[in-house]
């Protein structure tokens, strides 16, 4: 039913996704992070999104890594030279095994696990076509985009068909980058 | 505008200096770049043709650009680049896209009907202009939003 490939993705993301927890060090747990947005990336590769999977890789383990990275060092939450100590330090301490559980956070979040397990049977098989988008509107931008001459259909959707939503989405990244100067740098023209 | 002092404190409170630059590091970064900005551009101009776009590409393009300030330093990398390029880009590539999708409302057609345009191919050379507008300002943004919270 799964591939192995896809498997050991899986695994690979709960490992990643494990470790950002657990790890005490927010270094670490960034690059942690950036596995966790790989093995995503590659899993999207896996599943013919190629698009997604390459935005994944470039934004998600490429330039948000970038940016905690920064964020970490910058804020002094990083101490280059004791990582490692440090690390184990809070490791020995085992303050995480002596806490007590919390059983009320417990049966929140294992409530909410248990409700979004069990919506997953509803959901149709990866790639198929029995659902209302591959019936109708899939193989009109399908068939109309390879009309146009643009083969990529992702990029038909984008900019032929829904250009007016890409249209305001370059408008957000631009807004973002105006706030960033506005905050970060006060004058922006030198 | 990063004033680029060595000695400047950071917000640690200790001066920001660096360890010298590893020279594998460094080689790397200087022979990985070309290559990656290729590719990014490569991604931006064959969006309607292959995978990817403009947003794609563009976020390549501004990590080619922040491996070299990983590799060289932010402050250096910061003095690299012409800070009016910074802010002048981002709002070229939101005007080039309106400028696009405008065009063919004076030709008399709906606004971003790119077919409108009298040339061969109008919508592939439309969508590939629009790609590169977007290109630009995704790639100039992300260097601009690392460029401040890494240098200021």
């Amino acid at each position: 039913m799964t591939s192995p490939l896809v498997a050991a993705l899986l695994v690979l993301l709960l490992v990643a996704a494990g470790t950002v927890v657990w790890l005490r060090d927010p270094l670490s747990t960034v690059v942690a992070f950036g596995v966790y947005s790989l093995g995503m990336a590659m899993l999207w590769a896996v599943f013919r999104a190629p698009d997604v999977g390459m935005t994944e890789a470039a934004v998600g383990a490429g330039v948000t890594t970038a940016l905690f990275l920064v964020a970490v060092v910058r804020t002094g939450a990083a101490d280059p030279g004791d990582t490692q100590s440090r690390s184990r330090a809070v490791w020995r301490s085992r303050a995480v095994w002596r806490s007590r559980p919390d059983w009320r956070s417990i049966a929140v979040v294992g409530g909410l696990v248990a409700a979004l397990l069990w919506t997953v049977p509803a959901l149709p098989a990866v790639g198929t076509s029995a659902v209302p988008p591959s019936q109708q509107v899939g193989p009109a931008y399908v068939e109309r985009a390879s009309a146009l001459g643009v083969d990529n259909v992702v990029t038909a959707v984008l900019v032929a068909f829904r250009g007016f939503d890409t249209f305001g989405e370059v408008v957000v990244v631009y807004a973002a980058g105006v706030a960033v100067l506005l905050v970060f740098d006060g004058e922006v023209v030198g | 505008m990063s004033d680029g002092d060595p000695a400047s404190p950071g917000v640690s409170g200790e001066p920001r200096e660096r360890p010298p630059d590893s020279p594998v590091v460094t080689t790397t970064v200087r022979l990985l770049v070309p290559f990656v900005v290729t590719f990014g551009l490569y991604t931006m101009f064959h969006g309607t043709s292959s995978v990817g776009g403009g947003f794609q590409g563009g976020v390549v393009v501004a990590a080619g650009v922040i491996a070299i300030a990983f590799a060289f330093g932010l402050d250096r990398t910061g003095g690299w680049l012409r800070p009016g390029a910074l802010v002048v880009l981002p709002a070229a590539g939101v005007l080039g896209f309106a400028f696009v999708a405008g065009g063919p409302l004076v030709l008399g057609a709906a606004f971003l009907d790119l077919s409108a345009y009298p040339v061969a191919k109008a919508v592939v050379f439309g969508v590939e202009a629009v790609e590169l507008c977007i290109g630009a300002t995704v790639a100039t943004t992300v260097v601009l939003l690392f460029r401040s919270l890494g240098g200021g």
